[in-house]
């Protein structure tokens, strides 16, 4: 996947969750949980969905990586490079 | 075949946990014991009717546009859209206190306000104080075991206003005799004084149906009539359950929603000492002609009332306690329209040791249970009017049917006064949700099920 992909990847699964999710003002260096107003639950199916899509399986230690929508393209590119 | 995930318990939070599951993985095997889902929130008929089991109305009513009301992280969590049902507000419901202080509310808090003002002026800025305490509370921290009453008599000065709040909140949901948790408490104030209620158009089962057809639809398996007689331990590992029939169904991981001490009776480790004494109740359906259409029975949602001068909410020393009640009329709700006949339902506090004495002589607790739901409508009669002269069928549910039915033991709806919010109860891989993990109503054990699965079971996918 580019890098692009993901990043409707992650875009998508996010308004899978939430259909009114405003994407339009969105930083993409800044936090989504602030700017999009989700909770910890919300956070967990992000992580869920990419297991089910993906099979790829995000170490807890890891979801700090998923913060903002710029690190989640970084820590997923060389996990989807071949998908 | 070896199931993956194994849930024990149709009732709304196993159901919920079964949803969330089984959306990440399709090999759940939902188990209950009766031929119909729902647990305590379920349905039967007679009469040609359906009649609902537990179901007065619906806590925590929130705008769809309040994304984090638990009910929207709820549906959201579950991937249902809250459009695919219709909610009808409650008209409004009271809190009857003695014979002449009534104090209204509805889904805006600002009625309570001023209610609260027009019957306790001195209180007012004592309440308001409350509200802003209670709206940064944090109910889900660590700190269990708190009593509710002494945090409301360190704000409030006059006890009979402390009283006509815990009323309401301690019959839709306390475990603990004349008092709450505080945590457990907040979240009750907020679900039913901040929120509010609320109930889908229809029955429990058009409910019910779309929350089944969801986990079927995600490839789950619902296995009704298996009544599970053990979970099977070695240590502290569970490898599966033995049903009634003997047969043995082997899973890796289980979700037990029958309560705390029953669960731990299933696995065969009994606790040794009883944990606080069980609340137990008593509801009778009375179905009455539409001739007694009176101001109250036609507008008013719930009545909460207590006719002593102090509220005991404790185990009733006599067979029922009349002293205080919830007088229900679940088709006050707006735009539902009057139904013909009106159904009205009575609850009060019960005692599980004589109804249990009673039933091992059958003609005698029908007798017994006759009279009792005679004088139960003789007791509400004194608040909505005269109704006994026009009930064309009724029905009584008492601690031994809701036992015999929900597996609860001693027939506590609200389960053991000891709550595991975690869900934690000592195995590897058997975790408890719904009752006696502590979030009640109808939205607190569906989010008991789903939190209980995204702690303990998603990360095992």
């Amino acid at each position: 996947m580019t890098r692009d992909e993901i990043k409707d990847l992650v875009l998508e699964i996010i308004e899978d969750i939430d259909e009114d999710a405003d994407f339009d003002a969105l930083d993409p260096a800044e936090p989504l949980r602030d700017q999009l107003d989700l909770d910890s639950m919300d956070f967990l199916d992000i992580v869920m969905e990419l297991r089910k899509r993906h099979q790829l399986q995000i170490p807890e230690e890891d979801y700090p990586q998923l913060a903002t929508l710029n690190s989640c393209v970084d820590y997923l590119e060389p996990l989807l490079k071949d998908a | 075949m070896k199931y993956p995930f194994l849930i024990i318990g149709s009732g709304l939070s196993g159901l919920a946990a079964a949803i969330r599951i089984s959306n990440y993985c399709p090999d759940v095997l939902l188990l209950d014991q009766h031929s119909r889902i729902g647990g305590l929130n379920s349905y039967y008929y007679r009469n040609n009717r359906l009649l609902e089991t537990g179901l007065h109305a619906i806590t925590n009513y929130a705008p769809k546009k309040q994304k984090h009301a638990p009910i929207n992280k709820l549906f959201r969590q579950l991937k249902i859209k809250r459009d695919e049902f219709s909610f009808k507000e409650q008209i409004g419901s009271q809190i009857h206190f003695g014979s002449d202080q009534i104090l209204n509310f509805n889904n805006d808090v600002n009625l309570l306000i001023s209610e609260v003002e027009r019957l306790f002026p001195d209180c007012h800025d004592d309440f308001c104080s409350l509200l802003k305490k209670i709206e940064v509370h944090n109910p889900f921290q660590n700190t269990t075991g708190l009593s509710a009453r002494k945090y409301l008599e360190e704000m409030i000065s006059d006890k009979r206003l402390i009283e006509m709040l815990l009323c309401p909140l301690c019959y839709y949901g306390s475990s603990v005799e004349n008092d709450m948790e505080l945590n457990q408490f907040v979240i009750m104030f907020r679900s039913i004084f901040l929120e509010g209620m609320f109930r889908p158009e229809g029955t429990i089962r058009d409910f019910l149906q779309v929350l089944k057809q969801r986990f079927v639809d995600q490839g789950g398996t619902l296995r009704l009539k298996s009544k599970v007689s053990r979970i099977l331990v070695k240590n502290n590992t569970a490898y599966g359950v033995e049903l009634d029939s003997g047969e043995i169904i082997e899973a890796d991981n289980i979700l037990s929603t029958a309560g705390y001490e029953e669960t731990l009776a299933l696995t065969g480790r009994d606790l040794k000492t009883r944990i606080g004494k069980r609340l137990a109740f008593i509801e009778s359906i009375f179905l009455v002609d539409d001739s007694i259409k009176n101001n109250l029975t036609t507008s008013k949602t719930i009545i909460f009332y207590n006719s002593g001068e102090l509220f005991n909410y404790q185990q009733s020393a006599e067979i029922v306690d009349y002293r205080s009640g919830v007088i229900c009329f679940p088709q006050n709700f707006q735009d539902i329209g009057i139904s013909d006949p009106l159904e009205i339902r009575l609850t009060h506090l019960a005692n599980y040791d004589l109804w249990q004495k009673l039933s091992s002589t059958p003609e005698e607790y029908r007798r017994v249970k006759l009279q009792c739901s005679a004088r139960s409508a003789e007791t509400a009669e004194k608040i909505i009017g005269i109704f006994s002269d026009n009930i064309v069928y009724q029905d009584t549910f008492t601690p031994v049917t809701i036992q015999r039915y929900t597996l609860k033991h001693e027939g506590a709806i609200y389960g053991s006064p000891r709550k595991i919010a975690d869900g934690d109860i000592g195995f590897t891989n058997l975790f408890l949700a719904g009752t006696d993990q502590g979030f009640l109503g109808i939205i607190g054990s569906m989010l008991s099920g789903v939190s209980i699965a995204n702690q303990h079971f998603l990360t095992k996918i």
